[in-house]
């Protein structure tokens, strides 16, 4: 599966700083170094040598300012130092990376403080000392018409003077850089606590603004070709700063960036090289490569049922799974009747073999069946009933209970315990891999109870952009839909995609189109919320109450499969989904 | 696509029967033309068991249903799970399922048999609309001459200089939109593949056919006709058609399998009938990822467009050959 | 002669802005896809969207967007010429991506033409010879099969069977192997399943039709006249059957080179070949309208030039034909 363009399966983990820990003074998240197993931070890695990770296609973008896939995610951690980071071992607490320390957050959550750290470089050629100024930009550009970075909006757009569509060179007067290492942020909102999250994200890498913004003026922006890092790894380039390691869609090559201060950094870097050849479609045969070879590790795609099961069965410590903060659901548009009725929904839920629909992917392995919405490993998980759940009954049964499927029929009119009526319902699905399977299963399921319904397959960009994202599309039932958490806040799961303030005309993810005044006025005020806790169980209420209304069948938690060759000692990043490859070693 | 021997003057049809009276091979009855060429056909043993091979195809894709229920297989598009292991991965031939199921636990023997319906339905009605258009195209060029000619020929060379495949797959995918194209006419599914069929057969059908035309339009009995003051549409019809019978039914058989195979290679590459329908290249398609552990999903389609193709292939043939009896048998 | 080529250089022109202005309409005007909203993300605000639109120029009357792409390509309407536009997907520039997957292609291609070529010319003309012969059932019989089975059918068999990691006669590099050889002599043995598997079905095209064609000239006055003249029977075949046969073969040739170049989008998917057929094959299903384009322009033309090579090489093989 093309990991890198592939909605459902963005594992872009962004871990948000818990807000507040910080005041308390309580947060440490940097305990790397003592797990040793694959899971987290190796022990010991010895340095040295070239790593190879096999991709299919390409990073969406090779821009950090402008990548929002996780596979541009995963080469941005490597050769970019955001605001703050985060470990292998650990995908809920952040750490600070470029910043100093942890954020600074004012009462009423419309200030923002961050200091940063001394010594870090550009690499060649800019060869300087970054300064606040340099992060003032690379804020300030996601928001230019050249750019159009698709997350600064969401999460940076409540900072005073920010206005998405800016000209190059727009400055935002809501960022302030008293000195050369703060940066101050002010809010409209009091929306300080999601910010934090996003200063997580690859935007907030520095970036030179004497270099880049001759680039930055061209339409679209050069500077991804011509980038510069600030991590230890950079993509190869030459003295002007041209970026010859990037090939578009053959490869990624980067080396090290001889600027990189390991003491300014909190990852070992072990491996010299990195080298990503693009266009190795054929997934069995590139995942044999990785298990029976040397020194390699997968890309951005999952090994396929059939090499999993060779895998458990021969060489099961080469696998990995990593869940990832990201689930998949079925919606049902509850403007479009009969979806409209709640009992009915519940129904559907209830009577669903939600096992088959995990078998297209591979079955067990590859993840957990939902009890709720909020995925493992987010802060509100364990808050919401963790893996039991809140004890939902319609929840309760992974390959389906007939009988109370139709039970919840009838509370909903039908008396005969499953669907009468003749209309033709439309569901869109995407015609792309994996996905189709998944779209026939449900198919199948919905006419086992009843409802006659017209499969439409298209690809996925289509399935996207021109029918399960518009509302005037009207489609009933969108089979292929999920969703990945930005940053390890559970807002960024439930709000984009349950909010009825958020249903757009066109790019809606809420779609099942759940509009609900009271539940939107809860989740409008757990964002300005400020601590940790408070947040997590804020929104697992709200999580309760969604999974109640049955808007969709949830039938995913995903776990991320993950291989390497015998030599490499893995370090499996939460936060990004897949392996990390400033930790990662080969022997 | 090239379509094998010249059958370059079908006029010979005539002459044959000519031939036989002279060397006193036959009694002196006369014979018609067509049943001088069914003899013909008939005595091409090869052909002869590809045309009654296409026939049994013809009637299992009629008959798709019961056959499989009388076999004792599911019906195409039941999903059995319990047919696939802990991974999803399929099992093969089995007691309960002959050729195996796909990835999704459906019968495979089933949706071979269904599959037959799709490629055969898409196969005669594309190509049947392609040879009329292409004929009345065809027709009109080169009988009008001139001007007529030069906008239609000229059509049909930019039709030519489209790579087929990825005009069909864009065709396809732009059509995928709400309300297709042409008012919802053509739609993801049959209505597309048969669309592309003809935009990529009519231009060398029309070509051939003109080329026909004009050296048909010069014999002496057009002029005859001509000269006793009938209408061109009268000569078109009554003359200049019936001569061009044999060709296009030479054609059209050269012409299906070609298009059996463009339909299974659309549905191969995404863009063809919509699941859960069953059609052989779609089949191969999923195939591709699994070929090497469920062999039987790559074997039992590819054997069965094989087969399809290679009968339609040796029909048309034989076709060819009985209508030219100066050319030795083939095969 | 020169008149003749001139003409048709215009005729080539032309039909190439028609193949842009087709191409440009059924993914423009058509739209099932939208590529703004697809760029933008994952929560795409309306300002987004409309900041992205304008990036792109998509809210320009339709006819500006043609003619600016037309104008970008050509060189000398004030810029450099030759933009094919940016991908949308990845932002990089279309034209360096489709150059840098054209040898592969042309690799792929000029292979197997020189396969099938050695092969089927000389299958042709012994069956046509030896008609009703043994050998001439035999080979035609292969040949036909050979044509019957759909491409990816036989690469997938030809995989199964002797692809060197998974075959079950382990023998040559398989699917993939293209991108991972090092130097011409690897790229080469990767590409040896592929060059029989695309060759087979032309060979046998070429063979029969050769045969079709060499048979009915041998049967011609002229032929007769040859060997009552006392030519032996080689000279005959090879001076006068061949030379009048082999022509229409040119033109299929042409034709058939021009479409492979144009992109052999099943043998490449099957053999995971990153050739320009399997980049325009992912940009159609992305909806990634500047490559597409770009890559159908490649394709047309291609075609299109082929096409008017076999035209004038006619007029010096043949001299019948006068311009």
């Amino acid at each position: 599966m093309r990991r890198s363009f592939n909605w459902t399966l963005i594992l872009s983990v962004l871990l948000a700083l818990t807000l507040g820990v910080a005041a308390c003074g309580d947060d440490e998240g940097d305990e790397g170094g003592e797990q040793g197993t694959s899971q987290g931070t190796p022990a010991e890695g010895k340095k040295g040598g070239t790593l190879t990770a096999l991709w299919t296609d390409d990073v969406d973008n090779i821009d950090c300012g402008i990548t929002y896939y996780q596979m541009g995610f995963q080469v941005c951690s490597a050769t970019q130092k955001a605001l703050y980071g985060y470990e292998p071992g650990d995908a809920v607490n952040a750490v600070p990376d470029l910043a100093e320390s942890d954020p600074q957050i004012s009462e009423d959550g419309k200030t923002v403080t961050v200091t940063i750290k001394s010594g870090v470089m550009f690499s060649p050629p800019v060869d300087r000392e970054v300064t606040s100024a340099d992060v003032k930009y690379a804020i300030e550009r996601g928001f230019f018409n050249t750019i159009n970075n698709g997350y600064a909006g969401a999460y940076l757009g409540d900072i005073e003077g920010a206005e998405v569509g800016a000209d190059p060179g727009t400055e935002i007067p809501g960022i302030e850089t008293p000195d050369d290492r703060t940066i101050v942020f002010n809010l409209a909102k009091g929306t300080g606590g999601t910010l934090v999250g996003a200063l997580a994200l690859p935007l907030s890498a520095p970036v030179p603004k004497e270099y880049a913004q001759e680039f930055d003026k061209q339409q679209p922006s050069a500077y991804g070709q011509n980038q510069v890092a600030t991590g230890p790894y950079m993509i190869e380039n030459d003295e002007s700063g041209k970026a010859i390691g990037y090939q578009a869609g053959r490869r990624i090559h980067l080396v090290r960036n001889p600027n990189w201060n390991a003491e300014t950094d909190f990852r070992p870097a072990y491996v010299d090289e990195i080298d990503m050849p693009q266009g190795n479609d054929d997934t069995t045969v590139a995942s044999r490569k990785i298990l029976e070879g040397q020194s390699m590790i997968n890309g951005d795609f999952d090994p396929d049922p059939a090499i999993l099961k060779q895998v458990v069965s021969n060489q099961e410590e080469l696998l990995t799974l990593i869940p990832g903060g990201a689930g998949r659901w079925i919606a049902m548009n509850t403007t479009i009747p009969p979806f409209d009725n709640v009992d009915l929904r519940r129904a559907v839920v209830a009577g669903f073999d939600r096992e088959a629909m995990r078998l297209t992917r591979g079955g067990e392995l590859i993840g957990d069946i939902p009890t709720h919405i909020i995925p493992p490993e987010m802060p509100g998980f364990e808050e919401a009933g963790g893996l039991e759940g809140p004890g939902i009954d319609f929840m309760s049964n992974p390959a389906g209970d007939t009988e109370l499927s139709a039970e919840y029929f009838r509370k909903a009119g039908y008396e005969s315990g499953k669907y009468d009526g003749t209309e033709e319902i439309l569901m869109v699905g995407t015609s792309d891999g994996v996905a189709q399977k998944a779209a026939e299963v449900a198919k199948e399921n919905f006419e086992k109870m009843g409802f006659k319904i017209r499969l439409r397959l298209v690809t996925q960009d289509s399935m996207y952009t021109k029918f399960c994202n518009e509302p005037k599309a009207k489609v009933a039932i969108c089979p292929n839909v999920g969703w990945l958490k930005d940053f390890s806040d559970p807002q960024t799961y439930l709000d984009p995609t349950f909010n009825g303030d958020n249903i757009l005309e066109t790019g809606n993810v809420n779609w099942s189109q759940l509009d609900v005044p009271e539940l939107n006025q809860e989740m409008n005020e757990a964002k300005l919320l400020t601590d940790p806790q408070e947040r997590a169980d804020a929104w697992a209420e709200i999580d309760r109450k969604v999974t109640e209304l049955a808007p969709a069948v949830f039938w995913l938690w995903d776990k991320s499969p993950t291989i390497r060759s015998e030599n490499v000692i893995g370090a499996a990043s939460g936060y990004i989904g897949t392996w990390d490859l400033s930790f990662t070693s080969v022997n | 696509m090239s379509t094998g021997t010249g059958a370059s003057d079908l006029l010979h049809a005539e002459d044959s029967g000519l031939d036989q009276m002279v060397r006193g091979e036959q009694a002196v009855a006369a014979r018609s033309p067509l049943q001088l060429f069914w003899r013909r056909f008939r005595r091409d043993k090869v052909a002869m068991t590809a045309l009654v091979f296409i026939g049994i195809l013809i009637l299992v894709a009629i008959f798709a249903g019961p056959i499989t229920r009388l076999f004792g297989a599911p019906a195409p598009n039941v999903q059995q799970t319990s047919a696939l292991d802990s991974f999803g991965l399929p099992s093969g031939p089995s007691s309960e399922h002959l050729f195996g199921v796909d990835p999704l636990g459906r019968d495979v023997f089933s949706r071979v048999l269904y599959g037959a319906q799709v490629s055969l339905t898409v196969a005669f009605i594309g190509t049947g609309m392609s040879v009329v258009i292409g004929v009345i195209l065809g027709t009109i060029a080169a009988y009008y001459r001139r001007w007529v000619d030069t906008v239609i020929a000229r059509t049909l060379d930019v039709m030519l200089a489209f790579p087929v495949l990825l005009l069909g797959l864009g065709l396809a995918t732009a059509c995928s939109g709400e309300d297709g194209c042409v008012g919802g006419l053509i739609q993801p599914g049959l209505s597309v593949v048969i669309a592309i069929i003809v935009i990529a057969n009519t231009p060398y059908v029309a070509r051939i056919i003109r080329g026909q035309v004009l050296s048909l339009r010069e014999k002496e009995f057009v002029e005859a006709s001509r000269s006793l003051g009938a209408s061109n549409t009268r000569i078109m019809f009554r003359d200049i058609l019936p001569n061009l019978v044999a060709p296009i039914i030479v054609y059209a058989t050269l012409f299906i399998p070609a298009n059996i195979l463009l339909e299974a290679a659309l549905s191969f590459l995404g863009v063809g009938v919509q699941p859960p329908r069953a059609s052989w290249g779609d089949m191969l398609s999923d195939a591709v990822s699994i070929f090497d552990s469920a062999w039987w999903f790559m074997f039992f389609p590819g054997m069965a467009l094989l087969l399809t193709v290679l009968a339609f292939n040796l029909v048309g043939d034989g076709l060819q050959d009985a209508l030219n009896p100066k050319s030795t048998k083939s095969s | 002669m020169a008149a003749y080529i001139v003409r048709r250089l215009l005729w080539v022109i032309f039909l190439l802005f028609v193949v842009t202005l087709v191409t440009f309409t059924v993914f423009t005007v058509l739209p099932a896809a939208d590529p703004a909203v697809l760029r933008a993300g994952r929560q795409p605000s309306p300002e987004l969207v409309a900041s992205i639109r304008e990036q792109f120029g998509l809210d320009d009357p339709y006819i500006v967007q043609f003619l600016r792409y037309i104008g970008d390509i050509l060189p000398f309407l004030g810029g450099d010429g030759f933009n094919f536009g940016y991908s949308y997907q990845s932002n990089q520039e279309v034209l360096p991506q489709i150059l840098d997957r054209l040898p592969a292609t042309m690799f792929l291609t000029v292979g197997a033409v020189v396969l099938w070529l050695s092969i089927g010319i000389p299958i042709g003309m012994i069956s046509a010879v030896k008609t009703g012969s043994w050998l001439d059932r035999l080979t035609m019989g292969l040949a036909l099969i050979a044509i019957s089975a759909p491409v990816y059918f036989l690469g997938l068999v030809a995989l199964f069977l002797f692809d060197d990691s998974i075959g079950r006669f382990p023998l040559l590099p398989g699917s993939g192997a293209y991108q991972d050889a090092e130097n011409v002599l690897g790229k080469a043995e990767a590409l040896i399943m592929p060059w029989c598997v695309l060759a087979a079905a032309f060979a046998a095209i070429y063979a029969r039709f050769l045969r079709g064609n060499l048979i009915d000239t041998m049967q011609e006055d002229y032929i007769r006249t040859a060997r009552a003249k006392g030519l032996s029977e080689r000279r005959v075949i090879f001076r006068h059957g061949v030379r009048s046969a082999i022509t229409p073969i040119v033109t299929l040739l042409g034709l058939d080179i021009g479409i492979l170049l144009g992109g052999a989008i099943l043998t490449e998917t099957v053999f995971n070949i990153q050739g320009i057929g399997r980049f325009a094959y992912e940009a159609i299903v992305r909806f990634d309208l500047p490559v597409i384009q770009g890559t159908v322009l490649f394709g047309a033309f291609f075609i299109v030039i082929m096409s008017l090579l076999v035209d004038i090489l006619y007029a010096f093989i043949d001299p019948r034909v006068r311009y």
